[in-house]
Protein backbone atom coordinates (compact mmCIF):
# COMPACT_ATOMS: atom_id res chain seq x y z
CA UNK A 1 0.00 0.00 0.00
CA UNK A 2 2.80 2.18 0.81
CA UNK A 3 4.54 1.62 -2.03
CA UNK A 4 1.42 2.33 -4.25
CA UNK A 5 1.39 5.87 -2.84
CA UNK A 6 4.74 6.63 -2.90
CA UNK A 7 4.69 5.52 -6.82
CA UNK A 8 1.30 7.70 -7.45
CA UNK A 9 2.01 10.59 -8.47
CA UNK A 10 4.91 9.58 -10.51
CA UNK A 11 2.74 10.75 -13.87
CA UNK A 12 1.27 13.53 -12.84
CA UNK A 13 4.53 14.92 -11.65
CA UNK A 14 5.76 14.05 -15.13
CA UNK A 15 3.41 16.33 -16.99
CA UNK A 16 4.36 19.17 -13.95
CA UNK A 17 7.84 18.70 -15.22
CA UNK A 18 6.67 19.05 -19.07
CA UNK A 19 4.52 22.54 -18.39
CA UNK A 20 7.41 24.04 -16.20
CA UNK A 21 10.05 22.98 -18.58
CA UNK A 22 7.73 24.35 -21.60
CA UNK A 23 7.87 28.03 -19.07
CA UNK A 24 11.22 27.79 -19.00
CA UNK A 25 11.93 27.17 -22.48
CA UNK A 26 10.35 30.27 -23.80
CA UNK A 27 12.05 32.42 -20.78
CA UNK A 28 15.27 30.88 -22.39
CA UNK A 29 14.10 32.11 -25.77
CA UNK A 30 13.19 35.42 -25.16
CA UNK A 31 16.28 36.95 -26.20
CA UNK A 32 15.03 35.39 -29.47
CA UNK A 33 12.25 37.43 -29.29
CA UNK A 34 8.92 37.43 -27.13
CA UNK A 35 6.57 36.38 -30.04
CA UNK A 36 8.85 33.49 -30.95
CA UNK A 37 9.47 32.46 -27.51
CA UNK A 38 5.60 32.82 -26.76
CA UNK A 39 5.20 30.86 -29.64
CA UNK A 40 6.99 27.98 -29.01
CA UNK A 41 5.73 27.82 -25.73
CA UNK A 42 2.04 27.53 -27.18
CA UNK A 43 3.71 24.39 -29.06
CA UNK A 44 4.51 23.06 -26.35
CA UNK A 45 1.48 23.00 -24.32
CA UNK A 46 -0.36 21.93 -27.68
CA UNK A 47 1.67 18.89 -27.66
CA UNK A 48 1.42 18.34 -23.67
CA UNK A 49 -2.58 18.72 -24.13
CA UNK A 50 -2.64 16.46 -27.29
CA UNK A 51 -0.29 13.66 -25.57
CA UNK A 52 -1.84 13.42 -22.25
CA UNK A 53 -5.11 13.81 -24.14
CA UNK A 54 -6.14 10.22 -22.59
CA UNK A 55 -5.53 11.43 -19.18
CA UNK A 56 -8.22 9.91 -16.70
CA UNK A 57 -11.17 12.69 -15.91
CA UNK A 58 -12.76 12.78 -12.85
CA UNK A 59 -16.40 12.54 -12.26
CA UNK A 60 -17.48 16.66 -11.79
CA UNK A 61 -18.09 17.57 -8.20
CA UNK A 62 -21.32 18.35 -9.73
CA UNK A 63 -22.31 15.14 -10.15
CA UNK A 64 -20.78 14.18 -6.41
CA UNK A 65 -17.77 13.18 -7.07
CA UNK A 66 -14.65 13.96 -6.93
CA UNK A 67 -12.26 11.64 -6.03
CA UNK A 68 -11.95 8.20 -7.78
CA UNK A 69 -11.95 5.59 -5.62
CA UNK A 70 -9.63 3.41 -7.13
CA UNK A 71 -7.37 6.05 -8.09
CA UNK A 72 -4.14 4.88 -6.84
CA UNK A 73 -4.37 2.02 -8.64
CA UNK A 74 -4.14 3.99 -11.97
CA UNK A 75 -1.23 5.22 -11.11
CA UNK A 76 0.59 2.65 -13.49
CA UNK A 77 -1.17 3.85 -16.57
CA UNK A 78 -2.88 6.56 -18.25
CA UNK A 79 -6.30 5.19 -17.59
CA UNK A 80 -7.97 4.61 -14.44
CA UNK A 81 -9.53 0.73 -14.73
CA UNK A 82 -12.35 1.46 -12.18
CA UNK A 83 -13.22 5.19 -14.33
CA UNK A 84 -16.27 5.05 -15.86
CA UNK A 85 -16.11 5.10 -19.97
CA UNK A 86 -17.74 8.40 -19.97
CA UNK A 87 -15.07 9.72 -17.72
CA UNK A 88 -11.77 9.21 -20.14
CA UNK A 89 -11.58 12.70 -21.91
CA UNK A 90 -14.86 14.39 -22.99
CA UNK A 91 -17.09 16.64 -21.31
CA UNK A 92 -18.50 14.87 -18.22
CA UNK A 93 -21.73 13.70 -17.36
CA UNK A 94 -22.27 15.80 -14.37
CA UNK A 95 -20.52 19.05 -15.54
CA UNK A 96 -22.04 22.38 -16.94
CA UNK A 97 -23.45 22.97 -20.58
CA UNK A 98 -21.16 24.74 -22.91
CA UNK A 99 -23.73 27.43 -23.08
CA UNK A 100 -23.68 28.30 -18.98
CA UNK A 101 -19.76 27.51 -18.69
CA UNK A 102 -19.06 30.24 -20.88
CA UNK A 103 -21.39 32.66 -18.79
CA UNK A 104 -19.65 31.36 -15.61
CA UNK A 105 -16.25 32.02 -17.65
CA UNK A 106 -17.30 35.64 -18.63
CA UNK A 107 -18.65 36.03 -15.16
CA UNK A 108 -15.39 35.10 -13.32
CA UNK A 109 -13.44 37.12 -15.74
CA UNK A 110 -15.26 40.40 -15.19
CA UNK A 111 -14.44 39.47 -11.09
CA UNK A 112 -10.65 39.37 -12.53
CA UNK A 113 -11.06 42.56 -13.77
CA UNK A 114 -13.07 44.71 -11.28
CA UNK A 115 -10.46 46.07 -9.79
CA UNK A 116 -8.24 47.53 -12.66
CA UNK A 117 -11.36 48.83 -14.75
CA UNK A 118 -11.54 52.37 -12.66
CA UNK A 119 -8.31 53.04 -13.89
CA UNK A 120 -7.66 55.15 -16.58
CA UNK A 121 -8.07 53.63 -20.79
CA UNK A 122 -4.97 53.03 -22.73
CA UNK A 123 -4.61 54.67 -25.57
CA UNK A 124 -4.00 51.50 -27.58
CA UNK A 125 -5.59 51.41 -31.08
CA UNK A 126 -8.93 49.39 -31.19
CA UNK A 127 -7.39 48.45 -34.72
CA UNK A 128 -4.96 46.13 -33.83
CA UNK A 129 -6.25 44.51 -31.23
CA UNK A 130 -7.64 41.67 -32.96
CA UNK A 131 -4.58 40.04 -33.87
CA UNK A 132 -2.96 40.81 -30.69
CA UNK A 133 -6.09 38.94 -28.80
CA UNK A 134 -6.39 36.08 -30.90
CA UNK A 135 -2.61 35.15 -29.65
CA UNK A 136 -3.34 35.66 -26.04
CA UNK A 137 -6.76 33.50 -26.43
CA UNK A 138 -4.69 30.73 -27.96
CA UNK A 139 -2.01 31.15 -25.27
CA UNK A 140 -4.52 31.55 -22.37
CA UNK A 141 -6.40 28.78 -23.94
CA UNK A 142 -3.65 26.30 -24.58
CA UNK A 143 -2.43 27.40 -21.13
CA UNK A 144 -5.91 25.73 -19.24
CA UNK A 145 -6.07 23.13 -21.21
CA UNK A 146 -2.90 21.93 -20.32
CA UNK A 147 -2.88 23.01 -16.65
CA UNK A 148 -6.52 22.78 -15.74
CA UNK A 149 -6.93 20.36 -18.35
CA UNK A 150 -4.32 17.17 -18.26
CA UNK A 151 -2.21 18.57 -14.96
CA UNK A 152 -5.55 19.17 -13.04
CA UNK A 153 -6.73 15.76 -13.74
CA UNK A 154 -3.26 13.59 -13.36
CA UNK A 155 -3.04 15.14 -9.84
CA UNK A 156 -6.77 14.80 -9.49
CA UNK A 157 -6.87 11.29 -9.55
CA UNK A 158 -3.17 10.56 -8.05
CA UNK A 159 -3.66 13.16 -5.19
CA UNK A 160 -7.24 14.28 -4.95
CA UNK A 161 -9.01 17.60 -5.87
CA UNK A 162 -7.45 19.47 -3.50
CA UNK A 163 -3.71 18.72 -4.28
CA UNK A 164 -5.24 19.15 -8.02
CA UNK A 165 -6.57 22.86 -7.51
CA UNK A 166 -3.09 24.02 -5.25
CA UNK A 167 -0.48 22.46 -7.69
CA UNK A 168 -1.79 23.54 -10.57
CA UNK A 169 -2.30 27.45 -8.64
CA UNK A 170 1.46 26.97 -8.46
CA UNK A 171 2.15 25.74 -11.46
CA UNK A 172 0.46 28.61 -12.92
CA UNK A 173 2.12 31.34 -10.90
CA UNK A 174 5.61 29.48 -12.20
CA UNK A 175 5.08 29.52 -15.68
CA UNK A 176 4.66 33.58 -15.41
CA UNK A 177 7.96 33.63 -12.69
CA UNK A 178 10.09 34.64 -16.06
CA UNK A 179 7.89 37.62 -17.91
CA UNK A 180 6.59 38.91 -14.58
CA UNK A 181 9.18 38.48 -12.10
CA UNK A 182 8.71 37.38 -8.81
CA UNK A 183 6.56 40.56 -7.78
CA UNK A 184 3.38 39.32 -9.57
CA UNK A 185 3.44 35.36 -8.30
CA UNK A 186 1.08 36.01 -5.24
CA UNK A 187 -1.46 37.29 -8.26
CA UNK A 188 -1.10 34.76 -10.52
CA UNK A 189 -1.18 32.00 -7.66
CA UNK A 190 -4.16 33.70 -6.12
CA UNK A 191 -5.71 33.49 -10.16
CA UNK A 192 -4.63 30.32 -10.35
CA UNK A 193 -6.51 29.34 -7.01
CA UNK A 194 -9.80 30.83 -8.52
CA UNK A 195 -9.31 28.88 -11.76
CA UNK A 196 -8.27 25.90 -10.00
CA UNK A 197 -11.32 26.33 -7.74
CA UNK A 198 -13.33 27.24 -10.90
CA UNK A 199 -12.12 23.54 -12.71
CA UNK A 200 -13.33 22.19 -9.50
CA UNK A 201 -16.98 23.21 -9.29
CA UNK A 202 -17.79 23.11 -12.75
CA UNK A 203 -16.38 20.06 -14.09
CA UNK A 204 -15.25 22.01 -17.14
CA UNK A 205 -11.85 23.66 -18.35
CA UNK A 206 -13.76 25.57 -20.55
CA UNK A 207 -15.01 28.67 -17.96
CA UNK A 208 -11.37 28.62 -16.73
CA UNK A 209 -10.18 29.38 -20.56
CA UNK A 210 -12.59 32.33 -20.87
CA UNK A 211 -12.02 33.67 -17.70
CA UNK A 212 -8.45 33.28 -18.30
CA UNK A 213 -9.26 35.03 -22.21
CA UNK A 214 -11.02 37.97 -20.67
CA UNK A 215 -8.90 39.11 -18.16
CA UNK A 216 -5.86 39.03 -20.45
CA UNK A 217 -7.74 40.67 -23.05
CA UNK A 218 -7.91 43.32 -20.14
CA UNK A 219 -4.58 44.01 -20.32
CA UNK A 220 -4.71 46.09 -23.91
CA UNK A 221 -7.36 48.28 -22.11
CA UNK A 222 -5.76 48.92 -18.49
CA UNK A 223 -2.39 47.89 -18.54
CA UNK B 1 -12.89 17.47 1.94
CA UNK B 2 -15.02 16.97 -1.15
CA UNK B 3 -14.21 18.46 -4.61
CA UNK B 4 -17.02 20.56 -5.08
CA UNK B 5 -16.27 21.91 -1.16
CA UNK B 6 -12.50 22.43 -2.37
CA UNK B 7 -13.38 24.13 -5.73
CA UNK B 8 -15.72 26.56 -3.75
CA UNK B 9 -13.31 27.55 -0.75
CA UNK B 10 -10.51 27.59 -4.09
CA UNK B 11 -12.41 29.44 -5.97
CA UNK B 12 -13.63 32.45 -3.03
CA UNK B 13 -10.24 32.54 -1.77
CA UNK B 14 -8.65 33.08 -5.00
CA UNK B 15 -10.34 35.60 -6.10
CA UNK B 16 -10.36 37.50 -2.58
CA UNK B 17 -6.71 37.20 -2.38
CA UNK B 18 -6.84 38.30 -6.37
CA UNK B 19 -8.42 41.60 -5.39
CA UNK B 20 -6.94 42.49 -2.73
CA UNK B 21 -3.11 41.63 -4.46
CA UNK B 22 -4.53 44.27 -7.23
CA UNK B 23 -3.36 47.51 -5.47
CA UNK B 24 0.26 45.97 -5.49
CA UNK B 25 0.19 45.60 -9.23
CA UNK B 26 -0.83 48.13 -11.84
CA UNK B 27 -2.13 45.80 -14.06
CA UNK B 28 -4.45 42.86 -15.14
CA UNK B 29 -4.21 39.52 -13.31
CA UNK B 30 -2.36 37.23 -15.84
CA UNK B 31 -1.65 38.75 -19.21
CA UNK B 32 -0.34 36.28 -21.09
CA UNK B 33 0.28 36.13 -25.01
CA UNK B 34 2.60 38.67 -26.23
CA UNK B 35 3.66 41.49 -24.75
CA UNK B 36 1.17 44.04 -25.06
CA UNK B 37 2.71 46.47 -27.79
CA UNK B 38 2.60 50.05 -26.06
CA UNK B 39 0.50 52.69 -26.18
CA UNK B 40 0.66 55.20 -29.32
CA UNK B 41 3.40 57.55 -28.98
CA UNK B 42 2.93 60.77 -27.24
CA UNK B 43 3.82 63.83 -29.70
CA UNK B 44 5.12 67.76 -27.94
CA UNK B 45 4.60 68.94 -31.13
CA UNK B 46 2.92 65.69 -33.26
CA UNK B 47 3.45 65.88 -37.49
CA UNK B 48 0.39 66.55 -39.29
CA UNK B 49 -0.85 62.93 -39.31
CA UNK B 50 -0.93 62.00 -36.03
CA UNK B 51 -2.05 65.32 -34.71
CA UNK B 52 -5.88 64.15 -34.57
CA UNK B 53 -5.20 61.10 -32.11
CA UNK B 54 -1.96 62.28 -30.36
CA UNK B 55 -1.73 62.72 -26.41
CA UNK B 56 0.12 65.10 -24.73
CA UNK B 57 3.43 63.69 -23.02
CA UNK B 58 3.79 63.27 -19.61
CA UNK B 59 6.72 64.65 -17.26
CA UNK B 60 7.66 62.65 -13.93
CA UNK B 61 9.34 63.73 -10.74
CA UNK B 62 10.16 62.07 -7.84
CA UNK B 63 12.04 63.13 -4.40
CA UNK B 64 14.74 60.91 -2.76
CA UNK B 65 16.73 60.99 0.86
CA UNK B 66 20.32 62.39 0.95
CA UNK B 67 22.70 60.68 3.03
CA UNK B 68 25.88 62.08 3.92
CA UNK B 69 25.76 64.24 1.53
CA UNK B 70 25.11 61.89 -1.34
CA UNK B 71 21.40 60.89 -2.99
CA UNK B 72 20.61 57.33 -2.28
CA UNK B 73 20.10 55.38 -5.93
CA UNK B 74 16.71 55.33 -7.33
CA UNK B 75 14.65 56.06 -10.48
CA UNK B 76 12.43 58.75 -11.79
CA UNK B 77 10.13 58.22 -15.27
CA UNK B 78 7.40 59.63 -17.25
CA UNK B 79 3.91 58.40 -15.98
CA UNK B 80 3.75 57.58 -19.56
CA UNK B 81 7.05 55.26 -19.27
CA UNK B 82 8.37 57.44 -22.24
CA UNK B 83 11.68 58.16 -20.62
CA UNK B 84 13.08 56.04 -17.46
CA UNK B 85 16.30 57.32 -15.70
CA UNK B 86 18.06 54.93 -12.74
CA UNK B 87 21.02 55.47 -9.96
CA UNK B 88 22.98 53.75 -8.28
CA UNK B 89 23.64 55.40 -4.64
CA UNK B 90 26.28 58.52 -4.56
CA UNK B 91 25.90 58.84 -8.73
CA UNK B 92 24.82 62.33 -7.69
CA UNK B 93 25.62 65.12 -5.00
CA UNK B 94 23.27 67.23 -3.17
CA UNK B 95 24.91 70.69 -2.35
CA UNK B 96 25.12 71.10 1.40
CA UNK B 97 22.15 71.41 3.86
CA UNK B 98 19.56 69.84 1.86
CA UNK B 99 17.92 66.30 3.24
CA UNK B 100 16.34 65.19 -0.32
CA UNK B 101 16.93 66.04 -4.06
CA UNK B 102 13.98 66.38 -6.79
CA UNK B 103 14.47 64.65 -9.94
CA UNK B 104 12.24 65.20 -12.61
CA UNK B 105 12.03 64.54 -16.57
CA UNK B 106 10.00 67.25 -18.21
CA UNK B 107 8.98 67.40 -22.10
CA UNK B 108 10.70 70.41 -23.43
CA UNK B 109 7.67 72.79 -25.75
CA UNK B 110 10.75 74.67 -26.94
CA UNK B 111 13.68 72.99 -27.41
CA UNK B 112 17.21 74.08 -28.74
CA UNK B 113 17.40 73.59 -32.79
CA UNK B 114 18.33 70.29 -34.06
CA UNK B 115 22.25 69.55 -34.00
CA UNK B 116 23.37 69.71 -37.53
CA UNK B 117 22.85 66.92 -39.89
CA UNK B 118 20.47 65.34 -37.94
CA UNK B 119 16.81 65.83 -37.14
CA UNK B 120 15.29 65.30 -33.89
CA UNK B 121 12.77 61.78 -33.32
CA UNK B 122 9.97 62.45 -31.23
CA UNK B 123 10.33 65.21 -28.45
CA UNK B 124 13.19 66.49 -26.35
CA UNK B 125 13.05 65.93 -22.68
CA UNK B 126 14.97 68.02 -19.80
CA UNK B 127 16.44 66.08 -16.85
CA UNK B 128 17.69 67.71 -13.92
CA UNK B 129 17.53 67.41 -9.92
CA UNK B 130 17.40 70.03 -7.09
CA UNK B 131 18.38 69.86 -3.41
CA UNK B 132 15.21 70.40 -1.02
CA UNK B 133 14.75 72.46 1.03
CA UNK B 134 16.15 75.26 -0.73
CA UNK B 135 16.38 74.09 -4.65
CA UNK B 136 20.52 74.21 -4.53
CA UNK B 137 22.29 73.00 -7.58
CA UNK B 138 22.61 68.55 -7.49
CA UNK B 139 26.17 68.16 -9.23
CA UNK B 140 26.41 64.52 -11.31
CA UNK B 141 29.02 62.64 -9.76
CA UNK B 142 28.99 59.67 -12.06
CA UNK B 143 26.77 58.72 -15.18
CA UNK B 144 23.46 57.94 -14.75
CA UNK B 145 21.67 55.93 -16.53
CA UNK B 146 18.65 56.47 -19.20
CA UNK B 147 16.03 55.01 -21.74
CA UNK B 148 14.25 56.72 -24.06
CA UNK B 149 11.36 55.97 -25.96
CA UNK B 150 11.91 57.06 -29.77
CA UNK B 151 8.70 56.98 -32.74
CA UNK B 152 8.26 54.61 -35.18
CA UNK B 153 10.42 55.94 -37.97
CA UNK B 154 14.20 56.31 -38.42
CA UNK B 155 16.60 55.96 -35.55
CA UNK B 156 20.62 56.80 -34.79
CA UNK B 157 20.77 57.46 -31.57
CA UNK B 158 20.21 59.88 -28.66
CA UNK B 159 22.07 63.09 -28.31
CA UNK B 160 22.80 65.32 -24.56
CA UNK B 161 22.10 69.10 -24.93
CA UNK B 162 24.06 70.96 -21.93
CA UNK B 163 23.14 74.55 -22.83
CA UNK B 164 26.58 74.28 -25.18
CA UNK B 165 25.21 72.38 -27.55
CA UNK B 166 24.09 68.88 -28.96
CA UNK B 167 26.27 66.06 -28.66
CA UNK B 168 26.04 62.23 -29.85
CA UNK B 169 26.02 59.56 -27.08
CA UNK B 170 26.86 55.98 -27.01
CA UNK B 171 23.41 54.60 -27.69
CA UNK B 172 22.17 50.87 -27.70
CA UNK B 173 19.00 49.88 -29.17
CA UNK B 174 17.55 46.35 -28.82
CA UNK B 175 16.54 44.16 -31.60
CA UNK B 176 13.13 43.04 -33.15
CA UNK B 177 11.58 46.60 -33.18
CA UNK B 178 11.97 47.77 -29.27
CA UNK B 179 10.98 51.40 -29.39
CA UNK B 180 13.41 52.27 -26.40
CA UNK B 181 17.24 52.75 -26.84
CA UNK B 182 19.44 53.61 -23.86
CA UNK B 183 22.42 55.68 -22.50
CA UNK B 184 25.14 56.86 -20.07
CA UNK B 185 24.04 59.80 -19.34
CA UNK B 186 27.02 61.96 -18.15
CA UNK B 187 24.80 65.08 -16.90
CA UNK B 188 21.94 67.41 -16.34
CA UNK B 189 20.50 68.80 -19.24
CA UNK B 190 18.75 68.22 -22.59
CA UNK B 191 18.03 64.74 -24.43
CA UNK B 192 16.21 63.55 -27.61
CA UNK B 193 16.30 60.98 -30.08
CA UNK B 194 18.01 61.59 -33.25
CA UNK B 195 18.46 60.14 -37.16
CA UNK B 196 20.10 61.76 -39.99
CA UNK B 197 18.34 64.36 -41.87
CA UNK B 198 16.34 62.71 -44.30
CA UNK B 199 17.24 58.94 -43.08
CA UNK B 200 14.52 56.97 -44.26
CA UNK B 201 12.30 54.71 -41.43
CA UNK B 202 12.31 50.48 -41.84
CA UNK B 203 12.15 49.70 -45.06
CA UNK B 204 9.22 47.75 -46.51
CA UNK B 205 10.92 44.62 -46.45
CA UNK B 206 11.81 44.89 -42.66
CA UNK B 207 8.07 45.89 -42.29
CA UNK B 208 6.95 42.61 -44.39
CA UNK B 209 9.47 40.38 -42.61
CA UNK B 210 7.87 41.10 -39.53
CA UNK B 211 4.06 40.57 -40.38
CA UNK B 212 5.08 37.24 -42.10
CA UNK B 213 6.65 35.67 -38.53
CA UNK B 214 3.49 37.49 -36.85
CA UNK B 215 1.09 36.16 -38.71
CA UNK B 216 2.63 32.94 -40.57
CA UNK B 217 3.40 31.51 -36.74
CA UNK B 218 0.00 32.35 -36.07
CA UNK B 219 -1.45 30.57 -38.89
CA UNK B 220 0.75 27.76 -38.17
CA UNK B 221 -0.63 27.50 -34.14
CA UNK B 222 -4.50 27.86 -35.57
CA UNK B 223 -3.95 25.52 -38.57
CA UNK B 224 -1.93 23.17 -36.29
CA UNK B 225 -4.87 23.62 -33.40
CA UNK B 226 -7.36 22.72 -36.61
CA UNK B 227 -5.64 19.43 -37.11
CA UNK B 228 -5.40 18.71 -33.29
CA UNK B 229 -9.30 19.18 -32.60
CA UNK B 230 -9.96 17.48 -36.04
CA UNK B 231 -8.17 14.24 -35.45
CA UNK B 232 -9.85 14.56 -31.49
CA UNK B 233 -13.40 14.87 -33.01
CA UNK B 234 -12.52 11.67 -35.49
CA UNK B 235 -10.74 9.74 -32.51
CA UNK B 236 -13.99 10.12 -30.00
CA UNK B 237 -16.59 9.16 -33.11
CA UNK B 238 -14.18 6.09 -33.70
CA UNK B 239 -14.83 5.38 -30.00
CA UNK B 240 -18.07 6.00 -29.22
CA UNK B 241 -20.38 2.53 -28.46
CA UNK B 242 -22.65 1.38 -31.83
CA UNK B 243 -26.35 2.45 -31.27
CA UNK B 244 -28.42 -0.24 -29.99
CA UNK B 245 -30.83 -1.64 -32.60
CA UNK B 246 -34.29 -1.78 -30.96
CA UNK B 247 -35.39 -3.85 -33.72
CA UNK B 248 -35.21 -8.08 -32.94
CA UNK B 249 -35.38 -8.84 -35.97
CA UNK B 250 -32.85 -6.82 -37.04
CA UNK B 251 -30.02 -8.52 -38.98
CA UNK B 252 -27.11 -6.54 -37.37
CA UNK B 253 -24.63 -8.90 -36.02
CA UNK B 254 -24.27 -6.79 -32.79
CA UNK B 255 -28.22 -7.06 -32.03
CA UNK B 256 -27.74 -11.03 -32.75
CA UNK B 257 -25.51 -11.84 -30.29
CA UNK B 258 -28.13 -9.95 -27.70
Amino acid sequence: MIQVRLAAPRRAARVTGLILGAALLRALLLPVGDLFSTMVFAGCLLAITWVERDAPTLPSPASGGGKLPGAPAASGGGKLPGAPAASRGGTLPGALGRGRAIVVGLMAGAILLAPVVSGPVSGRPISEFLPWAAIAAIVATLEETSIRGVLYRRWAGEAGTLAAIVIGAAVFALIHLPRYGLGAMPLDAAVGLALGGLRALTGRVLPCAVAHTVADWGAWFWA
Amino acid sequence: MTGRRAGLVALALGLIAAALLHGRIAAPPIYDGIIVPPEPYRWESPPPNLAAGNKPPLSGETTLPVQNGQVAGGGVQTDDNQVVIYFGPGAFKAPAGATGVTCSIVPDPNPPPAPSGAEIRGNVYRVGCVGVPGGGPVTVVSTYHLTMRFPPGAFKEIQYNDGSGWRPLRTLTAPGGDPYASVNAPGFGEYAATAPTGAPGPSVLSDLGRYLEFYGILAFVILFGAIAIFQEVRRRRHRAPAPRDKNPRSKNPRSKKR
